[in-house]
């Protein structure tokens, strides 16, 4: 049974379609720079910009809508399911401009995120957005950030339309194993949602030759100072750029004739962590091979929060495992700027991560035969593979020894977090303290100090009781199976 | 110890360090500072300094040949900042920049650097959120207008985002404590001024309380959160409170 009303106020509406809209997590303006146009409304800037937190903590960046949320499909998962009881509504094409135009012209909003539940069949809907879009482009001026879901077997036509058009788009990957995404959403396959993707990706390669630029999209500028990052090795076809000629992005088209840019922000998608049982090395070598062939810009993880009843479904009562997701997000960085791969941070024999430890310092005691490095001589790929050394503070580091020799006390107001380095670095051949380099005692100071901080993450807005003996307790190690029987048998 | 001091201004302060610099007492034994001067201190002799364009000129010309124009900037948004000592930072800063040329803005290993760096990072920040957090109001007559209470004077990296991202929009932005305004009118470049009591005052009469999009705004802020997830410690940490002090949504929440 399901209720379509007819006459809701714009403010129902809103809320609404809002509601069904959050749990997607790619809320992003960032990935294209382009300044703004007398006449037009909008510009965008290529770091993204956040305008306002939720209660959640999550930036709210864009005007992150469904332009429907009647759907045909019945994922498990989705609050939008067609066997769900919701009051079902859709914004006209001209209700999606207004609010876009009003709420940018007021500083709330850097464009507009739109997605939606499958109204009547894919087709109708996608060309549904088309028009929300195509008004706010062409009639509207509107100049600045777009993000447009595609909907899975949708036509191609109108994938291709809508890239001219928006600044981002995205396919949500959903489940990162065939097997998974049969599982809990029946309408949808793996091959469904595989091909409109590498659609965009060709268009996108095709507008970046023809603009005589690197048919790869950019990546963060200081990759460049490192080597076997997953996007060196990302298939065999990549073009090495020869030194004797000019390099390929100084290269324009003679003619004045520049075609429109198709997708400029790249591509990005989504992932459920929590729903089925895929493990973590699963889920980040799946991200590492969308990087590879697919060029995605961004992949994001989305930890499962339980909307809905069913037997393939955890319960309702389990909480989100928002550790998991954070350090996914952490694992995500580390292939994107760190030069780490898949295969360094996880294997079959070790598939999830150390809850008690970033991967980075988890992968960096596992190779304390690396260390400890030096700072005033390490070049910048090894810098960077220290615990508590960003890409910031690597950078200043290899600019600021040029002049002079660091000590402790400049690299701590560099920015380097010395808590977590202090183990790992050595200035002008010492450590800052006497320190064994011993992996038990390093974990054992590691964990102590970052165990306030990681169970605050899986328990947001709670309190633990004082106890005087360590009990780290975190949400996401739950008994295993052999537990249970040991308790049974008595041997726990 | 000779404390020169100066009014908070760029250019009063550019003079102070060039009247400082021309002195030749040493500079161990001498100080800067922007006024108003709090606590006197024993022997110290205060000698005040008017801004003079000829030595602002030949301060930013030196500045420009012997370091960088990107020590320039740097400089100059430290000048804006609201921290009692920037002249004196500036002024070590200088010292040091002058012997070391163009490298020395790596050179953040040395105090007087890092601690001009600080200053230039945490102005350029502050700066950066209020192009985050700034909230237009709809105005009768189709004019946005938007309050901030800065700390930092950070009208002057405001305006050219906002003249990016809305050319063809009549739009103000007013710092309430200096009483300044940045202003734009449709398809022209913008324009500092000051505003006057009466002024504040017709503005404060021409706001539309009445429109519909801050509460579709406030109402679509509250539904976007995610209740399992809710964490307002990390909410504060990302829009901290006194930033919200003009923010549409945080303002008389919705009932």
């Amino acid at each position: 049974m399901e209720i379509i009303e007819k006459d809701l106020s714009l403010q129902e509406k809103l809320n609404i379609l809002a509601d069904a809209a959050k749990y997607d997590v790619a809320c992003t303006s960032s990935g294209v720079d382009r300044g703004g146009k007398k006449g037009s409304l909008g510009n965008s800037c290529a770091a993204g910009i956040c305008h306002s937190f939720a209660a959640d903590g999550r930036c709210v960046s864009l005007l992150k809508i469904l332009q429907s949320n009647e759907c045909v499909y019945d994922c498990k998962y989705c609050l939008n399911r067609a066997s769900n009881d919701r009051v079902r509504t859709t914004f006209t094409p001209e209700e999606v401009s207004q609010l876009v135009i009003e709420f940018y012209r007021r500083n709330y909003i850097e464009g507009l995120f739109l997605s939606s539940g499958v109204c009547k069949n894919p087709t109708y809907t996608m060309e549904l957005m088309y028009r929300s879009i195509d008004l706010l482009r062409n009639h509207y001026h509107f100049n600045g950030y777009i993000h447009v879901k595609a909907i899975p077997n949708a036509p191609q036509e109108l994938i291709e339309k809508i890239g001219y058009l928006a600044d981002r788009m995205s396919i949500n990957l959903e489940l990162p194993t065939a097997e998974g995404l049969h599982e809990l959403a029946p309408h949808k396959t793996q091959a469904s949602i595989l091909k409109p993707m590498s659609l965009v990706q060709n268009r996108i390669v095709e507008h970046r030759l023809a603009i005589g630029k690197d048919p790869h999209m950019e990546r963060s500028g200081s990759n460049r100072y490192l080597s076997g990052t997953i996007f060196d090795t990302a298939g065999q076809d990549r073009i090495r750029e020869n030194a004797s000629y000019p390099a390929v992005d100084s290269f324009r088209t003679p003619s004045l004739y520049r075609p429109d840019p198709f997708v400029p922000a790249g591509q990005s998608t989504q992932m459920i962590i929590g729903a089925t049982g895929e493990n973590d090395y699963q889920l980040l070598t799946t991200t590492q091979k969308l990087y590879q062939q697919f060029d995605l810009k961004r992949v994001f993880f989305s930890a499962y929060v339980p909307l809905n009843e069913d037997s393939h479904l955890p319960s309702l009562d389990t909480a989100p495992p928002l550790l998991r997701e954070h350090r996914l997000y952490q694992a995500d960085w580390l292939l994107r700027y760190y030069g780490f791969q898949a295969q360094d941070l996880l294997s079959n024999e070790r598939p999830n991560f150390n809850i008690l430890l970033d991967p980075k310092c988890d992968w960096a005691l596992r190779h304390l035969e690396l260390f400890p490095v030096e700072i005033n001589r390490a070049d910048y790929a090894t810098l960077l593979k220290v615990p508590g050394i960003g890409t910031k503070s690597a950078i200043r580091i290899v600019k600021a020894r040029k002049t002079g020799v660091l000590t402790f006390e400049a690299l701590k107001k560099i920015g380097v977090v010395l808590k977590r380095a202090k183990y790992f670095i050595t200035c002008q051949g010492k450590m800052q303290y006497h320190l064994r380099i011993e992996e038990d005692f390093i974990t054992r100071q590691l964990t102590g100090e970052d165990y306030k901080s990681s169970w605050e993450i899986d328990n947001p807005q709670t309190y633990q009781q004082l106890s005087l003996f360590d009990d780290n307790q975190f949400a996401s190690a739950q008994p295993i199976f052999s537990d249970i029987q040991k308790s049974l048998h008595g041997q726990l | 110890m000779i404390v020169y001091t100066c009014e908070d201004s760029f250019e009063a302060i550019l003079t102070c360090i060039y009247d400082a610099w021309a002195s030749g007492l040493g500079h161990r034994n001498l100080k800067l500072m922007v006024e108003p001067v709090g606590n006197l201190e024993l022997f110290c002799e205060y000698r005040h300094v008017d801004p003079d364009s000829t030595k602002v000129e030949s301060v930013i010309r030196s500045i420009h040949k012997k370091i960088s124009g990107y020590a320039y900037q740097m400089i100059f948004r430290c000048a804006m900042s609201c921290s009692s000592e920037k002249a004196d930072i500036i002024y070590r800063f200088l010292l040091l920049g002058f012997h070391y040329g163009r490298q020395i803005t790596d050179m953040v290993q040395l105090p007087p650097v890092l601690a001009l760096f600080e200053l230039d990072r945490a102005v350029g920040n502050e700066a950066h959120y209020f192009r985050e957090f700034i909230r237009f109001l709809n105005m009768r007559g189709n004019v946005l207008v938007a309050h901030i209470e800065p700390k930092s004077d950070v009208l002057t990296f405001l305006a050219p985002p906002f003249q990016d991202r809305m050319p063809s929009e009549n739009w103000m932005i007013i710092d309430d404590n200096r009483k300044s305004a940045v202003i734009h009118p449709s398809d022209q470049d913008f324009y500092l001024t000051t505003l006057t009591e009466e002024e504040f005052k017709r503005l404060k009469t021409l706001e539309d309380p009445d429109d519909p999009y801050i509460d579709l705004w406030k109402g679509f802020f509250e539904t976007i959160a995610i209740k399992p997830r809710e964490n307002y410690r990390c909410q504060r940490s990302h829009i901290p409170l006194w930033y919200r002090k003009h923010a549409t949504e945080f303002q008389n929440p919705l009932p």
